[in-house]
C-alpha cells in the first residue's frame, strides 16, 4: 500500500533508503544533522541515546550519500569498540543492503567488509586453536613472516601456512565479490577459497566501500601505520560509542616498563648479541648488506611486508624522520652496545627510593649527561631494531616484546617534547614496603594520536549515548566540529526514571564521598536500599560501585551485617570478579536466572569490562543503581599530570574534568538498562551529590530531563514509594498504536510541516 | 491400665499436664499421659496425629515439651521432677524424635488412594487378591502400573514440578545464642535437602562420614563449625572433613569457568578486539605482584565474593538444571559441540547470528505484521509428508533365494514318485470324509452355548477370575519389551518367574479341579497358549542377550 511510495526519506534533498516501515523522530533529525556535517565536509559531534537506532540511522544517511555522490565520498571507516559491536554493525549493514538491492531491484555492487584481529580471523586449524590473541599473532608470524617464508625456497622442509600462501599467488588477482563480510562470512569465504581471511580482509579494505573495525587500526599508530594507512582521504571515519575516545588515544602512545620488562630486554639483547656473533662466522655479507642499506637511508618501509606487523614504529607517520640512521647505531654490534647503555640508564633511573617526575626534554637531558646518548639515535631506534630483528630472521618475534617495547619507549621519549611525562615510581601506593619500580612514560594529550585522524579524513564523526557535556570532546580532542548536537529520545510513555537517593530512612546522608564511605550508617543504608528494590524490581537488576576494592569492602560488610542473606530471599546475587572468565559465567547465569523468573541482581564496577560492554535489555535489568559516584582514582600521580596539562593548555578546570569523567561513566552505567523505547528501567542515583546542579548538568539531556526536582535527594522509602509507582504503570500493555504519531512515525507523518518543525527541536545544538 | 498388652517404650513419672501430675508413657503407636491415681489415660495421642514436638529453651525455669497435632491442637507436657526434669525431657523427646517420622510416611496419602481404589473397583480387588496376596507379585509391581494408568488426575501430582531451592537457605539456618557461649542451629529436612542438592560436595561426604565415622549431629556441628561454612575465613584448617569440599568446589567452578559461556554477547573475553600489549597503556598493573601483596582481608573479601557466585550458581543449577537442558535444542547443540571450544565454530554461528538479530531487531519500527505462528518441530520431515512406513521384516529372502527354491520345488516335482504303500485304506479315507462332511462327527456344532451349560458356574467364575489375572500379569510381562534398561530387564526376569508361579499355583490347581470333573474339555488351552508365548519371547530375548554377551 503506503510502502511503495514511501520507502524513500528526503533528508534535504538526498534520497535515503530506510529498511523499516516506521522511523523515530530523533532518526529523521540525526540523519539531517549527519548530512549537513558530511555537506560541509567537516567533523561532527553527535549524542543520540542507545537504542534509538544510531547505528542504522548512520548506515542509511552515509551509504545514501555514497551512492548519490561517489566521487565525494569514497568510503565509509566505522570505528567501533568491541567485536559483538562491531558485528552487530555488520549485520544492520546487511540488512540495509538487503533492502536496497530489493527495493531497487538491482545487483548490489557495495562491498563492505569486518576487520579484526587474527585471533577472530585465523582459519589455520592449528594456529587458531591457540587461545590468547598474542599467541595467535606470534605464531602466524613465525609461518608467514617474509624472511621465513624467502628462507622456505632453500629449504621447503618449513612449516607454512598454506592459507596465507594460497592467497599470495591468487588472492591479489581479483578482487572480493561485492557483498557484505562479517568475521565470519570472511571465515567461510577464506575456508572455501582457501585463502587466508585476515590477509584477504587487510587487502580488501582497500577497496572495499565500507570497513567495520576496532578504534585500533585507526588511533593506535603501531598498527594504524600498517593496516590504515593507504586508506582514501575522502573517506568518512565514524567513532560509535565514543565517550571513552579520549583515553583509546591516550593508552596507545604510553609506554610502562618496570624491573621485569628491563631484565627481559637485557635477556633479549643477550640473545641479540649471541645471534649477530652466530652470523657473523657464517654469513657476515647479510650484515654488511643491512648496514650498505643503512647508509642508503630508510627504504625499508617499501620492502616491508605486510606480514611484519610486529616491528612498526610507535610514532605518528608524519614524525617519522626521512632520513639515514646516525652512524653511531648502524652496525649491528654498535646498536646492541648502544642499547645496552640505554637498559643500564634505565635500570639506574629505577633505582630509587622516592617519586620522580620529569618531562621529556629533562629526561633526555639526563640521559645526554649520564651516558651520553643523544637525541637523534634514540628517535631511530625502533627503527632499528625492526631493521636487526628482519636482518638476524628472527622467527618468534612474540619473545622480543621487551626489547621492543623499549625501543618503542625510545623513540617516543626522543620524539615528543610535550604532552607526555615521566613518572617513576618506587613502590605502588598501597603496598608502600614492596619495592616495584615503574617507570611511566605517560601521554596526556589524547589529541596527539588522533590528530592524524582528523587532519586526514574528510569527515569524522564523533557519537554515542553518553557525550555530555558536548564541548569537552572538541577541546580534550582539539578540533573544530562543524556541528555538535544532542538528541532527545522522544517518548509516548515515560520508560525511564532517573531517581536521586540521598539519604537513607534515618535522614543520614547517602555518599561514596572519602572521608564517609567507610561509615557503618552509609553502608548500611546503601545494603537497605539493595534490599528494598530487590523485593520490589521484577526480574534483573544490576547494581554498579565506583571501584573494585570498594564493592569488596561493602559486600564484605553486607555479608558481615546478614544484609545480603536477606537479599538472597528475593533474587540471586552475582559478582562481577577481576577474572574476566569468571565474570562472564556469573553473566550468563545472571541472564539464565533473570530468564526462568528467579530473578537475580548483579554487582559489579564502573568503568569495568561488563559496564562497558555488555547491554541489560528488557528483564535483564529493570533497574540500575548506581551507589556512588565513579571517580577516578584521584590520588594516582599520572592522573594529576594529566589534569595540570589539561588545565595548562586547555583551560579544563580540574574539577570540571573529573565531574565530567565521572558522569559519563554513570551516565554508561545507568543507560546499560535502556536499550530501546520498548523497554523500561529505574536508574537510581545513590549518592545526594548527584542532585547538585554540576553533575546532574552533565548527564546527558535524554537523561537529565527526566531528572525533575521532585526525584532529588529522596530517602529510601520515598525511591520505593516512586519505584513502585513507575514499575505498576510500565508494566501495562503497550504497543505500537501508543507510540505512533510521538514517537514513532510513518513517512506520510514526516511528510507534513508541523511534524518536521518538532523535529527540529529534537536536536539541541550544544 | 487401659491397654496393657501394647509395649510400653518409655515411661516418665512427674509429669503435670493442665497443672495435674501424672505419668506420661510412650508407646508403640501412641503417646499417653494418665493423671496420679487414676488407671486411665486423659490424653492419648497416635503417632501419626502428632505433627511435631517442640520444647522449651535450654534457659528457661519450666522444662515442657509441646505436642502439635495435624489438627492444629496442641498438647503441654511439664517435666516436674526437679532433680531429672531436664533428662526426663530429653528422653522423651528423643524417643519421640525417632519415632515420629516413622509414622509420618505410613500415614500418606498415597495409601487413602490405593484403598479407595480398591473399594471402588471389585475386578481390582479381585485381581490384588489373586496377584498380591497370593505373592505372585508384590504389591509394588501391581500398584506401579495401575496408579498411572488408572487416573489421569493423579498422574500430574505424581510427577510434580520439582521445587526449587530458596537462595537464602542459608540464611534460614539463622543461628541463635544459647547464652553459654554456644550457638545453636536450627536444621530442617528442607535445609538439609537444599544443602546436599547445592553442595554435592557435601552430600559425598556425608555419605562417607555419616553413620559409620560421624553421627549425624556431629557432622553438622562440624559443617557448622567448619571453614567451609564461615567462607570469609581463610580456610587452613586440613584436618577439617570440608577442606576438601572447598576444593571440590573450586574445582567445580573452574571447570564451569573454562567451558566458557555460550552465549557470545557476555563473554568478556572475546569482547576486546585488539588488547594492548603488555607495557603499553595508562594503567597497568602488573599482574603478577598484585597476588602476593594482597592483604588476608581482600582475600577473604574475595573468598566472599566467588561464594556468592558460586553458591547462586550452584542454586541456580539445582532448581533448573535438567529441565533446562532438555527443551530448547539449541542449547543441547552447542553444548555438545563446546567441548573443543574452538574448533567448533563451525556449529557456533548459527546461535551468535541468532543472538545478533535479537540485539540488532527494533520491533517497533515493523509494521506488525500478521499473528506470530508456531514453528512446527519435525524431528524427520520425510516422515511427515509420507506417513509411517511398515517396518520392514529383518530376514527377507533375495531373489537368488526364490530362484533356489522355485527350482528345488520344480525338482521334486519332477521326481515325484507316489508312495502307494503308505497310503491310507479306503474304508478309513472315507470315514473321515464323512466325519468332515456336514452333519459328520466332527462337524457337530460345539457352540458356546454347550460349554456355558456343560461348566457349572462357579468354575466359570474362577476362570474369569484367572483369565484377568492372567492377562495382568502378562500385560506387566510384555509392557517390559523392548528391554533395553537395566531396570526392564530386571523386572522381565522377574515377571517370567511370576507367570511361572501363577501357572505352578493356580492354573494347575484349576486343570486338576476341571479334570477331575469334566475330562474331556480343554479349558484351560488358551491360558497355556499365552503362557507359552510369553516363554518363548522370553527364551528367545534371553538367548538373544547370551548371545550378546559372549
Amino acid at each position: 500500500m503506503v510502502r511503495a511510495i514511501t520507502a524513500l526519506l528526503n533528508i534535504e534533498g538526498l534520497l535515503v533508503y530506510f529498511p523499516y516501515d516506521y522511523i523515530y523522530p530523533e532518526q529523521y533529525s540525526y540523519m539531517l544533522e549527519l548530512k549537513r556535517t558530511l555537506d560541509a565536509k567537516g567533523h561532527g559531534v553527535l549524542e543520540m541515546p542507545s537504542g534509538t537506532g544510531k547505528t542504522i540511522s548512520l548506515l542509511s544517511l552515509i551509504v545514501a550519500y555514497q551512492r548519490e555522490y561517489p566521487l565525494e565520498v569514497t568510503k565509509l571507516i566505522y570505528c567501533s569498540r568491541t567485536v559483538p559491536e562491531i558485528e552487530k554493525v555488520v549485520e544492520e549493514l546487511r540488512k540495509l543492503i538487503e533492502f536496497y538491492s530489493k527495493e531497487t531491484g538491482e545487483k548490489n555492487n557495495f562491498l563492505a567488509l569486518a576487520l579484526s584481529s587474527r585471533k577472530n580471523l585465523c582459519v589455520h586449524p592449528e594456529v587458531s586453536s591457540l587461545r590468547f590473541g598474542k599467541e595467535v599473532d606470534g605464531k602466524c608470524h613465525s609461518l608467514t613472516a617474509s624472511y621465513i617464508r624467502a628462507q622456505r625456497h632453500s629449504n621447503p622442509s618449513l612449516p607454512s601456512c598454506r592459507f596465507y600462501e594460497e592467497f599470495d599467488a591468487m588472492g591479489k588477482q581479483v578482487p572480493l565479490p561485492a557483498g557484505v563480510y562479517n568475521l565470519d562470512d570472511m571465515k567461510d569465504f577464506g575456508r572455501r577459497k582457501g585463502w587466508c581471511p585476515y590477509y584477504l580482509a587487510r587487502y580488501s579494505i582497500l577497496h572495499a566501500n565500507i570497513i567495520v573495525y576496532s578504534y585500533h587500526y585507526l588511533l593506535d599508530p603501531k598498527i594504524a601505520d600498517l593496516v590504515s594507512k593507504e586508506l582514501s582521504k575522502k573517506s568518512v571515519v565514524v567513532f560509535d560509542e565514543a565517550h571513552n575516545i579520549d583515553n583509546v588515544c591516550i593508552d596507545s602512545m604510553s609506554v610502562n616498563i618496570t624491573r621485569r620488562t628491563l631484565d627481559r630486554s637485557q635477556a633479549n639483547v643477550e640473545t641479540l648479541q649471541n645471534t649477530i656473533l652466530k652470523i657473523k662466522e657464517t654469513d657476515s655479507a647479510k650484515l654488511k648488506e643491512e648496514y650498505r642499506r643503512l647508509v642508503e637511508g630508510l627504504k625499508e618501509a617499501n620492502v616491508a611486508r605486510e606480514t611484519d606487523i610486529y616491528m612498526s614504529n610507535p610514532v605518528l607517520p608524519d614524525e617519522i624522520l626521512q632520513e639515514a640512521v646516525p652512524g653511531s647505531i648502524r652496525t649491528a654490534e654498535h646498536f646492541v652496545g648502544f642499547m645496552k647503555r640505554f637498559l643500564e640508564y634505565l635500570k639506574s633511573r629505577l633505582r630509587i627510593h622516592h617519586v620522580v617526575q620529569e618531562s621529556t626534554p629533562q629526561f633526555l637531558k639526563d640521559i645526554f649527561e649520564k651516558v651520553c646518548i643523544d637525541r637523534k639515535p634514540l628517535r631511530f631506534c625502533a627503527e632499528r631494531l625492526r631493521s636487526l630483528l628482519r636482518t638476524l630472521e628472527i622467527a618468534d618475534i612474540a619473545d622480543f616484546s621487551a626489547i621492543t617495547l623499549i625501543s618503542n619507549f625510545a623513540t617516543l621519549v626522543s620524539t615528543y617534547s610535550k604532552g607526555f611525562t615521566i613518572i617513576i615510581e618506587p613502590f605502588e601506593d598501597r603496598t608502600p614496603t614492596i619495592a616495584n619500580p615503574v617507570l611511566h612514560f605517560s601521554c596526556m594529550d589524547p589529541s596527539i594520536a588522533i590528530k592524524p585522524v582528523f587532519e586526514r579524513f574528510q569527515s569524522v564523526i564523533i557519537t554515542s549515548g553518553t557525550l555530555s557535556p558536548l564541548d569537552i570532546y572538541p577541546r580534550i580532542l582539539d578540533f573544530r566540529p562543524v556541528t555538535t548536537a544532542s538528541f532527545t529520545m522522544t517518548l509516548a510513555r515515560t520508560c525511564l526514571c532517573p531517581l536521586v537517593v540521598g539519604r537513607g530512612n534515618d535522614q543520614v546522608a547517602m555518599t561514596s564521598k572519602f572521608e564517609t564511605r567507610e561509615d557503618f550508617a552509609v553502608i548500611r543504608n546503601y545494603g537497605n536500599l539493595l534490599l528494598e528494590m530487590s523485593a520490589i524490581v521484577p526480574d534483573g537488576i544490576v547494581a554498579f560501585f565506583t571501584s573494585y576494592t570498594y564493592m569488596e569492602n561493602i559486600v564484605a560488610s553486607w555479608y558481615e551485617q546478614g544484609i545480603l542473606e536477606n537479599v538472597q530471599r528475593n533474587k540471586l546475587i552475582f559478582i562481577e570478579t577481576p577474572d574476566a572468565a569468571e565474570t562472564s559465567m556469573a553473566l550468563e547465569k545472571y541472564q539464565e536466572a533473570c530468564e526462568n523468573g528467579r530473578g537475580a541482581i548483579l554487582l559489579s564496577v564502573a568503568r569495568g569490562k561488563v559496564s562497558e560492554g555488555i547491554d541489560f535489555v528488557h528483564h535483564f535489568g529493570r533497574a540500575v543503581i548506581m551507589f556512588g559516584v565513579p571517580y577516578v582514582y584521584t590520588q594516582s600521580r599520572i592522573l594529576k599530570a594529566r589534569l595540570e596539562y589539561l588545565r595548562d593548555q586547555f583551560q579544563i578546570r580540574e574539577n570540571d574534568f573529573l565531574t565530567f569523567d565521572a558522569m559519563r561513566h554513570a551516565a554508561q552505567c545507568v543507560g546499560r538498562a535502556i536499550r530501546g523505547k520498548t523497554d523500561y528501567g529505574l536508574m537510581i542515583f545513590a549518592d545526594k551529590r548527584y542532585a547538585r546542579a554540576d553533575k546532574r548538568g552533565k548527564l546527558p539531556r535524554w537523561i537529565q530531563e527526566h531528572l525533575t526536582d521532585s526525584s532529588l535527594n529522596l530517602t529510601i522509602d520515598e525511591t520505593v514509594q516512586l519505584s513502585k509507582h513507575f514499575l505498576r504503570q510500565m508494566a501495562q500493555p503497550f504497543k505500537q498504536e501508543d507510540q505512533l504519531g510521538l514517537s514513532l512515525l510513518t513517512l506520510e507523518q514526516l511528510q507534513s510541516e508541523d511534524m518536521l518543525q518538532k523535529i527540529a527541536q529534537i536536536a539541541h545544538q550544544a | 491400665m487401659a491397654a496393657l498388652s501394647e509395649e510400653v517404650l518409655l515411661v516418665v513419672k512427674r509429669v503435670r499436664q493442665r497443672k495435674q501430675d501424672g505419668t506420661l508413657y510412650l508407646m508403640a503407636e501412641r503417646i499417653a499421659w494418665g493423671p496420679e491415681g487414676k488407671d486411665r489415660f486423659t490424653v492419648s495421642h497416635l503417632y501419626a496425629d502428632i505433627r511435631c514436638q517442640k520444647i522449651s529453651p535450654d534457659g528457661k525455669a519450666k522444662i515442657q515439651l509441646q505436642l502439635v497435632l495435624h489438627t492444629g491442637e496442641s498438647t503441654n507436657l511439664h517435666f516436674s521432677n526437679e532433680s531429672t526434669a531436664l533428662k526426663d525431657r530429653d528422653a522423651a523427646k528423643d524417643l519421640l524424635q525417632q519415632l515420629l517420622p516413622k509414622f509420618k510416611k505410613r500415614a500418606n496419602k498415597e495409601l487413602e488412594e490405593k484403598n479407595r481404589m480398591l473399594q471402588e473397583d471389585p475386578v481390582l480387588f479381585q485381581l490384588y487378591k489373586d496377584l498380591v496376596v497370593c505373592q505372585v507379585i508384590s504389591a509394588e509391581e501391581f500398584w506401579a502400573n495401575r496408579l498411572s494408568i488408572n487416573n489421569v488426575d493423579h498422574s500430574l501430582s505424581n510427577n510434580k514440578q520439582e521445587v526449587g531451592i530458596s537462595a537464602a537457605f542459608l540464611a534460614d539456618i539463622r543461628p541463635q545464642t544459647d547464652g553459654c557461649n554456644g550457638l545453636r542451629y536450627n536444621l530442617t529436612s528442607d535445609i538439609i535437602e537444599s544443602i546436599f542438592r547445592t553442595y554435592p560436595a557435601v552430600k559425598q561426604k556425608y555419605g562417607e562420614n555419616v553413620p559409620h565415622n560421624l553421627t549425624e549431629k556431629e557432622f553438622w556441628t562440624r559443617f557448622f563449625q567448619s571453614h567451609y561454612f564461615h567462607r570469609d575465613r581463610i580456610n587452613t584448617g586440613l584436618q577439617d572433613i570440608f577442606s576438601e569440599c572447598a576444593k571440590l568446589d573450586e574445582k567445580g567452578l573452574k571447570s564451569m569457568v573454562f567451558q566458557g559461556v555460550k552465549n557470545p554477547m557476555v563473554d568478556l573475553l572475546s569482547l576486546e578486539d585488539k588488547s594492548l600489549e603488555e607495557g603499553y597503556g595508562s594503567n597497568s598493573t602488573a599482574p603478577s605482584t598484585s597476588n602476593t601483596n594482597k592483604t588476608v582481608k581482600e582475600n577473604s573479601n574475595s573468598a566472599i565474593i566467588k561464594r556468592f557466585n558460586h553458591h547462586s550458581t550452584m542454586v541456580l543449577a539445582a532448581g533448573s538444571g535438567k529441565k533446562a537442558d532438555a527443551p530448547n535444542g539449541q542449547a543441547c547443540e552447542t553444548s555438545s559441540t563446546d567441548g573443543n571450544s574452538r574448533d567448533s565454530d563451525f556449529f557456533q554461528p548459527p546461535i551468535k547470528k541468532v543472538k545478533i538479530q535479537d540485539v540488532i531487531e527494533y520491533e517497533d519500527l515493523h509494521r506488525e505484521n500478521g499473528k506470530k505462528t508456531v514453528a512446527l518441530n519435525l524431528k524427520k520431515s520425510d516422515r511427515y509428508s509420507h506417513g509411517p512406513v511398515p517396518l520392514l521384516p529383518q530376514q527377507y529372502t533375495t531373489s537368488q533365494d526364490i530362484v533356489n527354491s522355485v527350482n528345488c520345488i520344480k525338482h521334486e516335482i519332477a521326481s515325484y514318485k507316489p508312495c502307494l504303500t503308505q497310503v491310507m485304506s479306503s474304508s478309513t479315507a472315507s470315514s473321515a470324509i464323512a466325519a468332515l462332511s456336514p452333519g459328520g462327527v466332527l462337524m457337530q456344532a460345539l457352540a458356546q452355548q454347550a460349554i456355558n451349560q456343560m461348566v457349572p458356574n462357579d468354575v466359570q467364575e474362577e476362570m474369569k477370575h484367572l483369565y484377568t489375572a492372567a492377562g495382568e500379569l502378562l500385560r506387566h510381562f510384555w509392557s517390559c519389551f523392548p528391554v533395553n534398561t537395566p531396570f526392564l530387564e530386571e523386572k522381565v526376569v522377574k515377571m517370567r518367574s511370576n507367570l511361572e508361579r501363577f501357572q505352578m499355583t493356580k492354573l494347575r490347581p484349576f486343570q486338576e479341579k476341571v479334570q477331575r470333573q469334566y475330562l474331556s474339555t480343554n479349558l484351560t488351552g488358551h491360558l497355556e497358549d499365552m503362557f507359552q508365548m510369553a516363554y518363548n519371547k522370553f527364551h528367545a530375548w534371553q538367548t538373544r542377550r547370551m548371545m550378546r554377551k559372549t
